[in-house]
């Protein structure tokens, strides 16, 4: 049995990153010894994913397509031991940061986690950044194809390339296998649908210039259905088109989502489609030896038949009230039968969001050998996946889960709470994202009231640069500074689910951080009050709109 | 108590190179991790020639800037901004231990 069933990392990958590890070494070295200075290292430093933060530097490791081997969990969780405080933070876009690296330690750290086959090449500067995909590929039932072989794929064509390398702007690129979009396609700079079409083909939908941040906005479909053999090569003349023609004489204009808005997408798809004329005959077609290759590497564990129906379980559904409930919102539909993906919750109520100490680390990582083939997703959620787990194994998953504050069933309720770092470590930040969190989810910590909410997602941003994606939350709150006061902006009717994707709307004035709590008790008080039988918060949101949300919330505070 | 308001006081700060620590230059010129030993800059001019002192020491610090703070009468300082008073004094909540298996 392979220790994981993801890439692994060959000769050239090994070589290439513990070559950038002395690399970066040496610039560290020369730095501290006065002969670079910040202005000439500062691009450096951002290459190999080290920020400077409010109090520290913060190194923002990447986990490709946020799969994790419980080997490559416990080495992050010894790096955050020896090198951080004991904790890390893992992301939207299924990074984990550490907020507390010395410089000094920067390179041990980073040849620590090329022991284990990672980095944080790309978490930073104007390039393709990592690239996000589905938290449950690879294991969902609704999956028509596993989209990390994409993922991958990408990754190995984006890594260090040269011609991307300075684009105008960073670059986001999502990947999804299933029609229940998880990983936020039409909100990435280019967004991948996997889909089957008439002709039962596998192909992408291209999705291009969605964002979030200062202005967001939806991306539109440049190209309905590729096939997957054209993909780096359709890909790499999109990116071209940008390079060229996006702006570079105005930060806030030179993501490609503006250039598409000013262009529009017609003419953004004739000029890719012209450049891509040009090229797709060139180097980048991808054979079906080397997709097979690579889509080897992901081959599906062996997971022998277990039981779809465990009295054991049955019994437990009737005597514990929270596991039943876990069942229903932590526990999805695995392709396997026997099987069920569990996810880890990183919001135990006051808890700050996706926070996650060594110690807790390291329990997930002995809960993944135990039960997960020694396999993780990260959730651009702010959660950890456990995605091949027996059926029969789940009381016992989720008493050791619970034993490490993970088992909340709290997934896709009011406190899976995605929330940024915000002015507590941001440098960019203008208000506290997890202080605003830990109070929501400490009042909304009952869980039998959150199951009646039902599904409701709230997203936090501590400032317009939306790493909360407060954009697409059903409730977003954002957090902005007026004349040194904390205020937090409420928005409303925001989703991400595909087909439905919206941007939320601005209800009304901001309200000071004390009336936070007050003012979502207050529209979650409306929701409950007009809601139909089934309806999703939402939902009802759409269907009467803005106004009665607004008057009682106002009238609250 | 009575407060100097006026951000007219400054202090100098940065990040330590090193470590990244958030520190501020003393009268002796000499970087520390401790605000209330912070040289007060009490007008333009002297705020002016602060900056300057801190940006001779680039290769110690990263990228000094002058902070605004308000005095008590007891000589107690504190920056104006939520900001900095954040990077004086630390995270606004606790953060997980490193060997806790629960948050608390």
């Amino acid at each position: 049995m392979p220790d994981t069933y993801f890439y692994r990392y060959d000769d050239y990958d090994r070589t290439l990153v513990g070559e950038r590890v002395e690399q970066f070494r040496d610039q560290v070295r020369r730095r501290l010894a006065g002969e670079l200075t910040e202005e000439q290292f500062k691009p450096l430093r951002l290459h190999n994913g080290l920020y400077l933060q409010l109090h520290a530097y913060m190194l923002r490791i990447a986990i490709p397509y946020g799969t994790l081997s419980s080997r490559q969990l416990r080495k992050l969780a010894d790096i955050s031991r020896k090198y951080d405080r004991g904790y890390g933070h893992f992301t939207t876009r299924q990074n984990l940061q550490l907020n507390w690296i010395r410089l000094e330690d920067a390179p041990d750290a980073l040849a620590a986690l090329a022991e284990v086959d990672m980095h944080a090449l790309q978490t930073s500067g104007n390039c393709i950044r990592n690239v996000t995909a589905d938290h449950f590929a690879g294991a969902a039932a609704d999956e028509i194809e596993d989209p990390r072989i994409w993922a991958e794929i990408v990754r190995q064509w984006s890594t260090l390339h040269p011609e991307f390398t300075y684009l105008p702007r960073k670059f986001k690129i999502a990947i999804t296998g299933s029609p229940n979009d998880r990983a936020a396609v039409r909100v990435h700079d280019i967004g991948l649908r996997l889909w089957r079409n008439d002709e039962g083909e596998v192909g992408f939908e291209v999705i291009v210039g969605g964002g979030l941040g200062r202005t967001p906005m939806i991306g539109k479909t440049l190209r309905a259905f590729l096939p997957r053999n054209e993909l780096l090569a359709y890909l790499e003349a999109t990116l071209r088109v940008y390079n060229r023609y996006g702006r570079r004489d105005n930060l806030y204009k030179a993501r490609i989502k503006i250039l598409v808005h000013e262009v529009g997408v017609e003419r953004m798809r004739a000029d890719v489609e012209a450049e891509y004329a040009e090229t797709r005959d060139g180097l980048l077609g991808l054979s079906s030896e080397t997709i097979e290759a690579i889509a080897q590497q992901f081959a599906p564990p062996d997971l022998p038949s277990r039981p779809t129906v465990v009295g054991a379980v049955e019994a437990l559904k009737l005597e514990d009230r929270d596991f039943a409930l876990w069942l229903k919102s932590n526990v999805a539909p695995h392709r396997a039968a026997g099987y069920a993906i569990v996810t880890a919750s990183l919001k135990p109520a006051g808890a700050p969001p996706g926070d996650a100490s060594a110690v807790q680390m390291e329990g997930v990582a002995d809960i993944a050998d135990t039960y997960s083939q020694s396999e993780l997703r990260v959730s651009h959620e702010q959660n950890l996946t456990l995605p091949h787990v027996a059926i029969e194994d789940l009381p016992a998953v989720y008493a050791a889960l619970g034993r490490l504050g993970f088992a909340e069933a709290n997934v896709g309720k009011i406190t899976d709470i995605i929330a940024c770092p915000g002015l507590d470590y941001c440098a960019l930040a203008n208000a506290r994202s997890i202080p605003v969190a830990q109070r929501l989810s400490s009042h909304f910590a009952n869980l039998a009231r959150q199951h009646d909410i039902g599904d409701l997602k709230i997203k936090i941003s501590g400032c317009i640069n939306a790493c909360g994606h407060h954009h697409v939350g059903h409730i977003g709150i954002l957090g902005v500074d007026k004349n040194g006061v904390e205020l937090y902006q409420i928005s409303l009717g925001g989703d991400v689910d595909f087909g439905r994707t919206a941007l939320g709307t601005i209800i009304g004035p901001a309200v000071t951080a004390d009336k936070v709590v007050e003012a979502v008790d207050a529209v979650v008080a409306t929701y409950l009050d007009v809601r139909n039988d089934g309806e999703r918060f939402v939902d009802t949101y759409r269907r009467i709109g803005a106004q009665p949300f607004k008057e009682r919330l106002y009238e609250t505070v | 108590m009575a407060k100097n308001l006026s951000g007219d006081l400054q202090v100098a700060s940065a990040n330590r190179l090193a470590d990244g620590v958030v520190v501020w230059l003393d009268d002796a010129g000499e970087w520390t991790t401790r605000l209330e030993r912070a040289a007060i800059s009490r007008d333009r001019r002297s705020g002016e020639i602060l900056l300057l002192r801190a940006q001779a020491e680039a290769f110690v610090v990263i990228d000094p800037f002058l902070v605004a703070v308000a005095e008590d009468d007891d000589g107690t300082i504190e920056p104006l901004s939520l900001r900095e008073r954040i990077r004086a004094s630390g995270l606004t909540f606790d953060a997980i231990a490193a060997d806790a298996v629960r948050y608390a």
